[in-house]
């Protein structure tokens, strides 16, 4: 009987803080779906302003430009740690502490300080370093780095590295190689799920757009920050429409990686079938 | 002209020296063991071989080629490593051909050599299992066929087994031996344990800090080790200094240690008669504990704990603090630096 | 012992001198070199430059301390210092005390319910900066829903309540510190073992006993280490106070940007003075729950961040 009383109190707890979290967002949903809502129940059910969205050839390109930004740099970003956990990892396991604080580093810079300490030392250069695109690249590079950088050696712990390249070595690898087949494929799921947070990380980015991008690379966030002061409604269908792509974002990623289990399994069937013929 | 020879290998890892001047021969189709406490340097001079460290001094000539400098992957010898090293997202038919797919082998003849190695570890019908799938001796039977197929010259196992159970073990060595001598392929196995490098080995080589104390076939290094740490090691002798030794028998000085094994002793209640080739002293029992089917008897000789491993046969025991007499024979009684 | 003393055996066995060391391919090191460039331009060079700027005289590039003493001169900069520190030190405390429960009931849960409540948090942590701002004006900003609510009703404290205050940030903060804060210590209260629990009460002792005795002690590290990245997570925030306040309330991330964009005379030295006290911040929260935690002399007790 007590436990029934711990439970339902446990359950209180967890359903007051879920209401508490559920309810901004279901209030922008609401409000983006009625014209008016100046009494307490709201008036004229309508999807006008998801038309209107729609309707709107400019509301496409931040959308465009958000997802290059927020895919581009955490590719850019697994692939350049990658190679150099191929050094550590292979040639020189001691800077493995070295690597580990230059990563960790830039999440105690936070947007904010990387962003601004960027900006103020290359906008006054000429052009190749004062290009805000690629500078955005960079920043947001190395803003995500302590979360490529945790995925990968997340995954470096759970195997002995060193000593399948060794094997692999001996079996007539080259290190490199050995690391490309034998490590790497192993560091594919950690990966995603690192890159899947860093993704959905730069999609909602607005410090360091704001900063740097200015109005030289307008994302969704910072058309969302214009339209707030227009149209109350319109910019809840804003939000509602970047939140369900966040989720998409989440939810094809995780979908993506239960899709490439079946595949390794289907084609290890095959190359089986092969085998034992 | 031996198939594998070690000249003046040093090693040092910053300032711990690791190996100092060792050189060895291992000949053609024989198992040899490197033998020794951990930290004895016996894995660094088998990964040497492997071409995983570099010496600082010294080269490796194996099949009359010097290898000293070349890369691991053109040795030509592979390794089963203590800790499964088996590719985790490959099964065991890809793990095995690994090797073969390497040398770019063509698919039929890959085919083939994996199945022949599988069949050589039984492990037939598990081509399509994960290595996480396998039970650790499986394991390691798949590293063995994935380390075998390539046909290497030389096949390193560095603890290959000490991370299995005890029973499986055993049927692993007998395995181990079995494949040893039916491919007649040269192996360099390092241990830690005794009783697998006496089994296995057609030479042992035991090393100490980094040099090795002694090179004997498995029997002779048991019966006849040469130093007090081989004799430590090997037999769990009793290992006494000269001056001990000489007080406990009441013979003259000598300036040597003596190694007594334990099984070489006997226990008596009533006194024997004297004979000139074996010492009789008289002794109290201290403790014993049973070892399987030995005994093992604490017997305080003197001023000495002497051990005496004693057959389980019988219910007739020696109690703590009973009197008995300590018989050994002479030629028992080995010199040693 | 060694023959390195017999330089007349050596020489007469070439075998036995010292190895020439082999020529080492260094090619490797290659593969390093994209993530050194990234990290010396993007990581290394623009924090170095923002910390020696700190200390330099605008116009005459001397090294000074002026920049810092103008942070605490100017009432409006000592505000933005001060407010960071109470919001941040606030909503982190705040969302402590909620995420403690929260995790706590999740802890305690049957998995299912443990995961949908996770999947909550996880969905929820995404709602943040200018969408969480702009929810929470429509929900209590001038003509919010609560607000309207609160004078069909007469409530006086929603008809009068001013989302665009201290009170107001606090409360947006608040929001997204909560499954942030939970998220982290789940994993941390799943490592208290039922035993023991069972221990304290074969020897007598009563929940209270347990929570103080053994639950907190235990916990102490997760709980320090979440408090210190709520608080940097709190303290270098933008997005949500530039969304719902624009530069109308003095915060130090928004006063740090404006030293560098926007309509204001750009400072940088004073800008880069203000950001290392932003850094000087959130480290020493940091160091502070570090020496907090290595006070009882316990070992390997690091934080999660």
């Amino acid at each position: 009987m007590k436990h029934d009383g711990k439970q339902r109190l446990n359950l209180t707890v967890m359903a007051l803080v879920s209401v508490y979290l559920i309810l901004p967002l279901m209030l922008t949903f609401l409000y983006s779906l009625f014209q008016e809502w100046t009494s307490i129940l709201p008036t004229g059910l309508t999807l006008r302003y998801y038309a209107d969205l729609f309707a709107d050839p400019g509301f496409y390109m931040p959308i465009v430009r958000t997802m290059i930004i927020s895919t581009v740099p955490v590719l850019l970003c697994s692939l350049i740690t990658l190679l150099a956990m191929y050094v550590v990892v292979v040639h020189h396991p001691r800077w493995q502490k070295i690597m580990q604080i230059l990563c960790t580093v830039p999440y105690s810079l936070q947007g904010v300080i990387l962003a601004i300490s960027v900006l103020a030392l290359y906008s006054g250069l000429p052009l190749p370093f004062s290009d805000r695109i690629a500078m955005l690249v960079c920043t947001y590079c190395v803003l995500i780095l302590p979360y490529t950088y945790r995925g990968i050696q997340n995954s470096l712990n759970a195997i002995n590295a060193r000593q399948m390249i060794e094997a692999a070595q001996l079996l007539g690898c080259h290190p490199l190689a050995a690391y490309l087949r034998v490590v790497v494929p192993n560091l594919v799921s950690g990966i995603t799920v690192s890159a899947m947070l860093s993704v959905s990380l730069l999609f909602g980015d607005f410090v360091v757009v704001n900063i740097i991008g200015g109005s030289y690379y307008s994302t969704a966030q910072m058309y969302l920050y214009k339209m707030m002061f227009r149209s109350g409604q319109q910019t809840s269908a804003m939000i509602v429409i970047l939140f369900m792509l966040t989720l998409l974002i989440s939810a094809s990623v995780l979908l993506l990686q239960q899709q490439r289990q079946r595949n390794a399994q289907v084609k290890q069937e095959e190359a089986d079938g092969i085998h034992t013929v | 002209m031996a198939y594998i020879q070690f000249e003046h290998i040093s090693k040092r890892f910053g300032n711990n020296r690791v190996l100092t001047d060792i050189s060895l021969t291992v000949d053609e189709g024989r198992l040899v063991t490197l033998l020794g406490p951990s930290g004895c340097g016996k894995s660094t001079l088998l990964r040497c071989l492997a071409g995983l460290e570099t010496p600082d001094t010294g080269r490796i000539i194996l099949d009359g080629e010097d290898i000293t400098d070349k890369r691991p992957a053109e040795r030509k010898v592979s390794m089963v490593f203590q800790q499964y090293s088996l590719f985790p997202n490959m099964n065991v038919y890809n793990n095995v051909a690994f090797g073969l797919r390497i040398q770019k082998m063509p698919r039929r003849q890959q085919q083939q050599r994996v199945e022949e190695m599988l069949a050589m570890v039984e492990l037939q019908g598990k081509e399509n299992a994960l290595p996480r799938q396998l039970s650790g001796g499986q394991q390691q039977r798949v590293a063995l066929a994935r380390s075998l197929v390539t046909r290497p010259k030389v096949l390193l196992l560095d603890e290959p087994l000490s991370a299995i159970d005890a029973k499986l073990r055993k049927s692993l060595q007998q395995r181990i031996q079995q494949i040893q001598r039916q491919l007649n392929i040269t192996c360099m196995f390092v241990t830690h344990d005794q009783d697998e490098a006496i089994f296995l080995s057609d030479i042992i080589h035991l090393m100490h800090q980094g040099v090795i104390e002694q090179s004997d076939e498995p029997i002779a290094l048991y019966t006849n080790p040469k130093t007090s740490f081989a004799a430590s090691f090997i037999g769990n002798y009793n290992v006494l200094n000269g001056t001990a030794f000489a007080q406990m028998v009441g013979d003259a000085m000598t300036p040597h240690d003596v190694a007594v094994r334990p099984e070489t002793i006997n226990l008596l209640l009533d006194a024997p008669e004297n004979e000139p080739d074996r010492y009789v002293l008289p002794g109290e029992v201290k403790e014993f504990s049973p070892h399987g089917n030995v005994i093992r008897y604490t017997v305080r000789v003197g001023a000495q704990d002497l051990h005496a491993d004693v057959l389980f046969r019988s219910f007739k025991l020696f109690h703590p603090g009973q009197r008995v007499y300590v018989v050994v024979e002479k030629r028992n009684c080995l010199r040693v630096n | 012992m060694t023959h390195e003393q017999h330089p007349v055996l050596a020489a007469g066995a070439p075998p036995l001198a010292r190895r020439r060391s082999p020529a080492r391919n260094r090619m490797y090191l290659l593969a390093l070199v994209p993530f050194v460039a990234l990290i010396v331009t993007y990581e290394l060079a623009p924090l170095l430059t923002l910390i020696v700027r700190s200390f330099i005289a605008p116009k005459t590039g001397v090294f000074t301390l002026q920049n810092f003493a103008a942070v605490f001169q100017k009432k409006l900069y000592r505000d933005a210092v001060l407010n960071s520190l109470n919001l941040s030190l606030l909503s982190a405390a705040i969302g402590m005390l909620v995420a403690f429960f929260g995790a706590k009931a999740a802890d305690e849960a049957t998995p299912g319910r443990r995961s949908l409540f996770m999947s909550i948090l996880n969905m929820t942590s995404n709602f943040a900066g200018v969408p969480l701002a702009f929810s929470y004006i429509i929900l209590l900003g001038n003509a919010g829903v609560l607000i309207l609510l609160g004078r069909q009703f007469g409530i006086g404290l929603l008809e009068s309540y001013n989302l665009y205050s201290f009170s107001g940030l606090l409360l947006v903060y608040v929001y997204f510190q909560i499954p942030l804060g939970t998220m982290l210590l789940v994993p941390a209260f799943q490592a208290l073992r039922p035993e023991w629990r069972e221990a304290v009460s074969l020897l007598g002792g009563g929940p209270a006993r347990y929570w103080f005795r053994v639950g907190l002690p235990v916990l102490l590290p997760s709980l320090l280490g979440t408090f210190s990245v709520l608080f940097s997570n709190a303290v270098a925030a933008y997005a949500t106070a530039y969304a719902l306040l624009g530069g109308n309330y003095s915060l130090l991330p928004i006063r740090i940007s404006e030293q560098f964009v926007g309509d204001v005379i750009q400072k940088k030295e004073f800008g880069s003075a203000l950001a290392v006290m932003l850094m000087v911040l959130m480290i020493g929260v940091t160091m502070l729950s570090n020496r907090l935690l290595h006070r009882p002399t316990r070992q390997g007790a690091a934080h999660e961040a």
